[in-house]
């Protein structure tokens, strides 16, 4: 069985660092993107298993990037987390409205973080 | 804001429901309105001009009276000639009568002489009644001036009179003599002739004088008739004149003011977006224009308060986002390492990461109260109220701190009343406010103690007592502990709390209605207790 990749969209270094590095010592292949359209292109090249997509981001935002994701049918089925800092009031319910699959707010509990992304990728699996 | 945007909807809908304004709506009103006089002004004209129109009604009735009074005094006049005329005819008449008696031929009326009575006794009555007759034709004795047609009958009158004096004299003169009747018949014959017109003029005489009367009181019924008519007429017409004039300047007057209200109320309500449509040029027209003017600003401030909360909303989002950015790197690569995912760690490194760790999440808990309330201080934190199970949420809240209070050796109860279940709040603020005091709670106990949740309904509202056997509160800082960044001592050791928490649940429970209070004695442990509005919320 192929590992799963994962796509990691995340405009901050060391954030990106993080979660690249946590996922791939977990076995996981990864994919980097630091904007919004870079992350539109990877996924439609590389279609990955998972999308972790952060929200605030220098040229889309997150929001606008799902919705481009779900447009291309390349692409319209994959999971997509929304991984953020905004965590304020309702910010949770906002983005799961949106559409995204699920939400982790940043600070992460890198073993929830972890138990998400793999209950998500083998979700996807089956 | 969106209380506002509420506010601003009932007010939207109160305009709308409100009837129109259609009597100071009225053209004449507007006009009257329009006019560039001060109110004082305005009030006086009309105070004037109602008092012109009822002293016009005044002179009109004089006047009518002073009418009936003339003719009631041509009246007099006319009976009291109506009156004399009537003695000569009836003179006359008489003289006729008794003549045609002593004569013997055929007269109208036979009056039968008294028994005993001489001839001679009938002609002495006769010229009696002659000497009664010629003074009445005096226009000297009369006693009113008799009109010139009048006049030309009382001289013939008299002409006749006078020669039936004449021939009576002669026939009284024969009586004296002794002359038989039939010697006298020639005489007679002539007197009673003279009698005849006599009595025929006296007669055109007095008739129409009574014509004449009879025509002035008719005369008089119809003028009386018309006078009363005008003065009902102009009467009514200044009753209504005045009526008018009132009715139209009061609702210049009042079309004005109840414009003005209704935007004060619109305004009163958070409405901004209208203006007062006023166009009077006096007093209300100013008052107008203030209120547009007042309007107008506070719609200017309101906008600029409302950018500045929105700016400080995005300010706190921003802040969150920013700090919590870096924190997630910090904890999160402790974390990683913590976790040994890159190697081992030795005993004093695995100690400081859980430093570092706890440390992180401490600054987050921070910045979460911090902003938590900012929040409720800038009055952004909307309740969403909706009816929830309070005994799950106090379960709920035990819960998350079992294991903590297991860890510490602290023995965790729960006990609410049967008949607590559903209550109406926002759920997430008041399990925030319970986690809290429950969590305190366990954190201030040492191990072997107890924390006893409760809940109970009593007065009309709802309370949740949290009581602990920790160190107690000295009630110097009783009040303290609900102000921000004020911990006990106790507190202060414990490094733990952010120092928000009471702060925080104060402000949530106040935000429903209800309200936090804490019981404690140094060395015998603490009660906290909330009360929230039983359904009122």
């Amino acid at each position: 069985m192929a590992a799963s990749r994962v796509l990691i969209v995340e405009d901050n270094g060391k954030n990106m660092k993080l979660f690249r590095d946590v996922l791939q010592a977990t076995g996981y292949e990864t994919l980097e993107a630091t904007t919004g359209r870079q992350a539109i292109e990877l996924a439609a090249g590389h279609a990955p298993d998972l999308v972790l997509m952060d929200i605030r981001l220098p040229d889309i935002d997150g929001m606008e990037a799902l919705s481009l994701l779900r447009a291309d049918e390349r692409t319209a089925s994959i999971p997509v987390l929304a991984l953020t800092a905004q965590a304020m009031d309702g910010d949770r319910e906002r983005l799961l409205g949106a559409g995204f699959d699920g939400y982790i707010s940043k600070p992460v509990n890198v073993v929830e973080f972890l138990g998400v992304v793999r209950q998500h990728c083998e979700g996807w699996r089956r | 804001m969106s209380e506002a945007r509420a506010a601003q909807e009932r007010a939207a809908a109160v305009a709308g429901s409100q009837p129109p304004l259609s009597r100071g709506d009225n053209p004449l009103a507007r006009a009257i309105g329009r006019l560039p006089a001060r109110v004082h002004t305005k009030l006086l004209v009309a105070f004037v001009g109602t008092a012109v129109l009822v002293v016009a009604v005044g002179v009109l009735g004089l006047r009518v009276l002073g009418q009936s009074n003339d003719r009631v005094a041509r009246l007099g006049a006319l009976q009291e000639r109506a009156l004399a005329y009537g003695k000569l005819k009836s003179a006359a008449f008489n003289v006729r009568l008794l003549l045609a008696e002593t004569v013997g031929q055929d007269v109208p009326v036979r009056v039968t002489p008294p028994s005993g009575r001489t001839r001679s006794a009938f002609d002495q009555a006769v010229v009696d009644f002659l000497a009664r007759i010629r003074p009445a034709t005096l226009v000297d004795e009369l006693g009113f001036d008799p009109p010139p047609e009048d006049e030309a009958v009382l001289r013939r009158i008299r002409a006749k009179s006078g020669r039936l004096s004449t021939v009576m004299g002669k026939i009284v003169e024969s009586d004296n003599r002794g002359a038989s009747a039939r010697d006298q018949v020639p005489l007679r014959q002539r007197a009673e002739l003279l009698a005849v017109d006599l009595n025929q003029l006296a007669a055109i005489l007095a008739n129409a004088t009574t014509a004449k009367t009879e025509d002035l009181i008719a005369q008089n019924a119809s003028s009386y008739a018309s006078s009363r008519n005008l003065f009902i007429g102009v009467a009514a017409g200044a009753i209504v004149l005045a009526l008018l004039l009132g009715f139209v300047l009061s609702w210049s007057l009042i079309g004005p003011i109840q414009r003005i209200d209704s935007r004060l109320a619109a305004i009163a309500s958070g409405d901004f977006s209208g203006r007062v449509d006023v166009t009077n040029r006096d007093e209300l027209g100013a008052l107008a224009a203030n209120a547009n003017r007042m309007n107008d600003e506070l719609r200017r401030l309101y906008n600029e308060l409302e950018a500045a909360s929105r700016h400080k909303s995005e300010f706190l989002a921003n802040m969150s986002h920013e700090l919590r950015t870096p924190l997630n790197a910090i904890i999160g690569f402790s974390q990683v390492l913590r976790e040994r995912m890159f190697g081992e760690v030795n005993e004093k490194q695995a100690e400081y990461l859980d430093d570092i760790i706890s440390s992180g999440n401490h600054l987050l808990s921070l910045i979460n109260d911090v902003l938590d309330l900012s929040k409720v201080e800038a009055g952004q934190v909307e309740l969403e109220v909706a009816p929830f199970s309070l005994r799950e949420a106090l379960e709920r809240g035990v819960v998350m701190v079992r294991e903590r209070a297991t860890q510490d050796g602290v023995r965790v109860a729960l006990a609410a009343d049967p008949d607590i279940d559903v209550v109406e709040g926002d759920e997430r603020r008041i399990r925030q406010v319970i986690f809290n005091l429950v969590s305190n709670a366990v954190k201030f106990t040492p191990a072997g103690g107890a924390v006893d949740v409760s809940a109970v309904q009593m007065n009309g509202e709802v309370r949740v007592a949290v009581t602990d056997t920790g160190p107690g509160i000295d009630p110097e800082d009783q009040e303290r502990i609900f102000e921000e960044f004020q911990q006990t001592e106790a507190g202060v050791e414990q490094r733990e709390g952010t120092g928000l928490g009471l702060a925080l649940s104060k402000r949530l429970v106040e935000l429903h209605g209800g309200r936090i209070w804490v019981e404690s004695e140094l060395g015998k442990g603490s009660k906290f207790t909330f009360a929230l509005p039983a359904g009122s919320r």
